[in-house]
């Protein structure tokens, strides 16, 4: 009997004899109430939901020390470890949660396709359906603002920067040569296929104090991290064909592409402005793995390449021509690991190695050249709290170049040179608030080749100016060695060295994007010679200096017309160089003042297609005139391209895709060669440069086959 | 003597506070639902968080405010809102997955969170999660072909597709017909596992006629 009274007792006392009130109001940092916050007790039932007030009271049977919990989207969870009775009248602050997605970002400078940003400009399919670009990653790029039109190169310039100013990047890991080799009057293109990336990020200034040896912009590009699904892709072009396979296990993938590209077909259809004795061929081949490991991701990326032509080019110094062979081998190989390593530490490391070699014939000079070069990085990254992240890192690159000449007349020459470079850096990402955020970093670089040490400090600072709209401030030292063709005759000199001032503002409005951005940029030490071309003779320097400024503006509306996407990018850029061998400073042939680009997709549901329009304005670029007086003396006319293309899915797998380059046939002039002695009225006579061809045309069939049946590449247009 | 006695009133206690905590989960379940059914889906959200906080083993309520945030995008305007419910969706969504491995019902759920994707930006996550949903849809059904939602909600979203293609739907919506009659016949396997989706087929079903 006593005992079964002492049950009663403990079951009351169990089910909350001693009830106590918690209570209390919950404000944001500016003492808003905030209302509709969950507030708990850790681990029990009890709790409730603030009103309008912010205030909140419950009841609860709990005792002794208890967790409190309030949670409110886009605020970060807080906790508050107290006496039950002790919880009440509590006044509670809510801290904005930083990782929400109306933070402030850091943008100066900064493109951005994919969801791994915030402020995403492009997404990774307009690299494939951008009329102009050719699913070339490098042309999608090209219509944005601070590149300029150098319509025979195809690589990046950006803001009156060389194209080697521009280093790319494969999952954090460098990429020696991104480039295919072409005739110098056809574009190059990247070598890499567009559909292994679904983050492609390109920064045109002001990048961070992890990327060194560039001193005009990056293009960060990273590999698909799980396909999501297995699958067969066939393609069938006008200029070749390409086959591609996905499989998948249990916690690893690989994905494996192969290409053929040849042109002799389609220069027997449409013969353009270069004497082909052996059109352009090329095969490609590329694979990447991905093992997903308990605590990180595994990811080797390999793409070996070949590539030859034999053509006889138009020359105004030589009636017959010029004979032009070339044969290229690439291979490239990269291997990255991304682990956690604990809640506040995680780990990056990764290695790349590339083989280049490329044979030369041009006329009777015979150049082989033969390029080693390889990329080893390690960073970490320490979170102290969401507010305060630290990155340290070190790299190593190695660049051995060699090269070999040979012409009739001279005997046979061997030279080369070897390129090392060490780098550690440091950066903190702090987050004063959700409307202010500072990068600051320092980079370290010590050259093995020069004996020379660098220090490169970075900066960006953003600040939220509303809800839409956001300013920011960049500022960076950046050094890269000279490159190859300078390096394989000298190597007793420095790096050269540029400075970047970037003011940007961007307005992000549902579907609208509006960035405006100014910028200065000073060069030094940039190498000057005093010969017609860089050899073995000419006294080298770093005594060059360039200066770019410019203001760069972009708009994107995907939202106010109904299928309607497009863009519009205009560039100013005011640049000047006094290097290499300049005989005064002046406007480098590569710089353009007014570039614009506009490019628009259209979707016509009933014709389940997608109509691509792009078109690029360039002002004229400088060209000298040995007729008058000076040097880069006078302009060419204005570069003008209107692009179209089509895509039409005729069924949930298949596509079939055109599209014209320059469809209305303008004549454009990428510059003059003039002869180099004067006829008999003493009047240099001259030769335009005219790209190999004013038009091209693609036509191609994409097919996929997968299990499911539902997939392609543009399905979702 | 004194010793059993001791030990009866050990059971006994633990015993009565294990009956407890199970009607606790049981009577917060049903007032998280009845809060939904009266119309209160932030109440009910909050409830089944803090139950999901309470009770670290059941799936259920993390699966419930998955479904609930996922539930609430389609109502909402403001983009940045859309994605903040879908993150939250995705993150119970997690948590119920890590509890109960390869469950049928969560895979479908993780389809229609994918399928907001879609709509919410096809341009960008229709290519992203595209082939992703059919894959889940292909998976739940080998994993249980007898469940109407995987049932409906694989011929659902093929039944969308083929006829944004234009092609033949009978097949599709001969697969949501059937379905029906694997809804008449359900039985879910506890109190407060998942038993929605009749509504819906029946509604696809009048367009597809």
């Amino acid at each position: 009997m006593r005992l079964f009274i002492f049950i009663i007792l403990l079951f009351s006392s169990i089910s909350g004899v001693s009830q106590s009130i918690v209570s209390g109001k919950v404000l944001d940092n500016k003492n808003n109430p905030i209302e509709g916050a969950n507030v708990y007790l850790d681990g029990t039932y009890d709790g409730s939901t603030t009103n309008d007030k912010g205030e909140f009271s419950f009841i609860t049977d709990a005792s002794g020390e208890n967790t409190l919990k309030v949670s409110f989207l886009s605020f970060e969870t807080l906790s508050l470890t107290k006496e039950v009775s002790e919880l009440n009248n509590l006044q509670i602050e809510l801290r904005e949660d930083i990782n929400a997605l109306d933070t402030v970002v850091i943008s100066a400078g900064t493109f951005s396709a994919g969801d791994n940003s915030k402020i995403s400009v492009l997404k990774p399919l307009d690299v494939v359906t951008t009329a102009s670009a050719l699913g070339d990653f490098v042309g999608a790029l090209q219509t944005l603002p601070g590149t300029t039109t150098v319509a025979e190169d195809g690589r990046l310039f950006v803001r009156g920067g060389e194209a080697e100013e521009t280093q790319i990047f494969i999952d954090g890991i460098r990429v020696f040569t991104p480039y295919v080799p072409t005739t110098n009057n056809t574009p190059t293109r990247g070598r890499y296929s567009p559909f292994l990336f679904d983050g492609i990020t390109f920064s045109t200034g002001g990048y961070s104090a992890e990327y060194g040896q560039a001193l005009s912009s990056v293009l960060l590009l990273n590999t698909i991290e799980e396909p999501n699904q297995e699958k067969t892709d066939i393609g069938i072009m006008s200029v070749g064909a390409a086959l591609g396979h996905t499989e998948k296990w249990e916690s690893s993938s690989l994905s494996v592409n192969g290409a053929y590209i040849n042109l002799a077909p389609y220069i027997a259809l449409f013969p353009d402005r270069n004497h082909w004795i052996k059109p352009f061929q090329g095969g490609s081949g590329e694979a990447v793995f991905r093992k997903n490991l308990s605590q990180g991701l595994l990811k080797m990326y390999s793409a070996f390449e070949f590539s030859s032509f034999d053509l006889i080019q138009e020359d105004i110094n030589f009636p017959e021509g010029i004979h032009n062979k070339l044969k290229n081998k690439n291979l490239y190989f990269n291997s990255s690991y991304k682990g956690v390593l604990n809640d506040n530490w995680s780990v990056f490391g990764g290695l790349s190695y590339t083989y280049n070699y490329s044979k030369f014939e041009v006329i009777d000079d015979k150049i082989d050249d033969k390029e080693n070069s390889f990329h080893a990085k390690f960073k970490l990254k320490h979170n102290f709290s969401s507010r305060f992240k630290l990155n340290i890192g070190a790299e190593y690159f190695s660049t051995n170049f060699k090269e070999n000449y040979d012409n009739p007349v001279i005997n046979e020459v061997s030279y080369g040179f070897k390129n090392n470079i060490t780098a550690v850096y440091s950066e903190a990402d702090i987050f004063f608030s959700k409307n202010l955020a500072l990068k600051a970093g320092l980079r370290l670089e010590y050259s093995d080749l020069f004996k020379e040490l660098t220090l490169s400090p970075r900066m960006s600072l953003a600040y939220k100016t509303s809800a839409k709209s956001q300013i920011s401030l960049a500022y960076g030292n950046f050094y890269q060695n000279p490159n190859n063709n300078i390096l394989k005759f000298n190597q007793d000199l420095d790096a050269e060295s540029t400075r970047h001032y970037i003011l940007n503002y961007q307005l992000n409005n549902d579907g609208k994007i509006f960035r405006a951005e100014a910028y200065y940029k000073q060069y030094d030490d940039l190498i000057k010679f005093d010969t017609e071309y860089a050899d073995f003779s000419s006294n080298y320097s770093n005594s060059g200096t360039a200066y770019a400024k410019g203001i760069d503006l972009f708009w994107r509306d995907n939202k106010s017309i109904n299928n309607l996407d497009y863009w519009i990018s205009y560039s100013y850029l005011d640049s000047e160089r006094n290097y290499k061998n300049y005989p005064a400073t002046a406007t480098p042939n590569f710089v353009n003042t007014h570039n614009l680009s506009v490019v628009t997709k259209y979707w016509i549901e009933n014709w389940k297609s997608q109509v691509g329009m792009s078109y690029g304005f360039a002002s004229g670029r400088t060209y000298t005139n040995p007729n008058i007086e000076g040097f880069l003396n006078q302009k060419t006319k204005s570069y003008n391209s209107l692009s179209l293309n089509w895509s039409y899915l005729i069924s949930q797998q298949k596509i079939l895709y055109f599209s014209v380059n320059n469809v209305l046939g303008i004549k454009n002039i990428n510059g003059y060669q003039y002869a180099d002695v004067p006829d008999s009225n003493g009047n240099y006579a001259r030769r335009a440069l005219r790209p190999a061809a004013d038009q091209f045309f693609f036509v191609g069939f994409f097919w996929t086959i997968s299990e499911n049946g539902t997939d392609n590449q543009l399905d979702n247009l | 003597m004194l010793k059993t006695k001791h030990y009866i009133l050990m059971i006994v206690t633990l015993l009565s506070l294990s009956i407890h905590s199970q009607s606790n989960y049981e009577k917060g379940m049903e007032k998280a639902f009845s809060f939904w059914e009266l119309g209160d889906i932030n109440a009910a959200e909050q409830l089944f968080e803090r139950i999901a906080n309470a009770e670290p083993t059941e799936w259920l309520p993390n699966y419930y405010i998955a479904q609930i945030n996922s539930l609430k995008s389609w109502e909402e305007k403001d983009a940045t809102i859309i994605k903040a419910q879908l993150d939250k969706a995705q993150s119970y969504l997690d948590i119920a997955k890590s509890i109960s491995k390869d469950n049928p019902e969560i895979m479908v759920l993780q389809a229609h969170i994918y399928t907001n994707w879609v709509v919410f930006d096809g341009a960008f996550y229709g290519m992203k999660y595209g082939a992703t949903i059919s894959e889940l849809y292909e998976n739940a059904f080998k994993i249980d072909p007898e469940n109407p939602r995987v049932v409906f909600s694989k011929a659902d979203w093929a039944y969308g597709s083929a006829q944004y293609f234009g092609q033949d739907t009978t097949p599709y919506c001969k697969e949501i017909k059937e379905s029906l009659e694997l809804f008449a016949n359900f039985k879910p396997v506890s109190k407060f596992a998942p038993n929605w989706g009749l509504e819906r087929a029946v509604q696809v079903l009048n367009e597809c006629k």
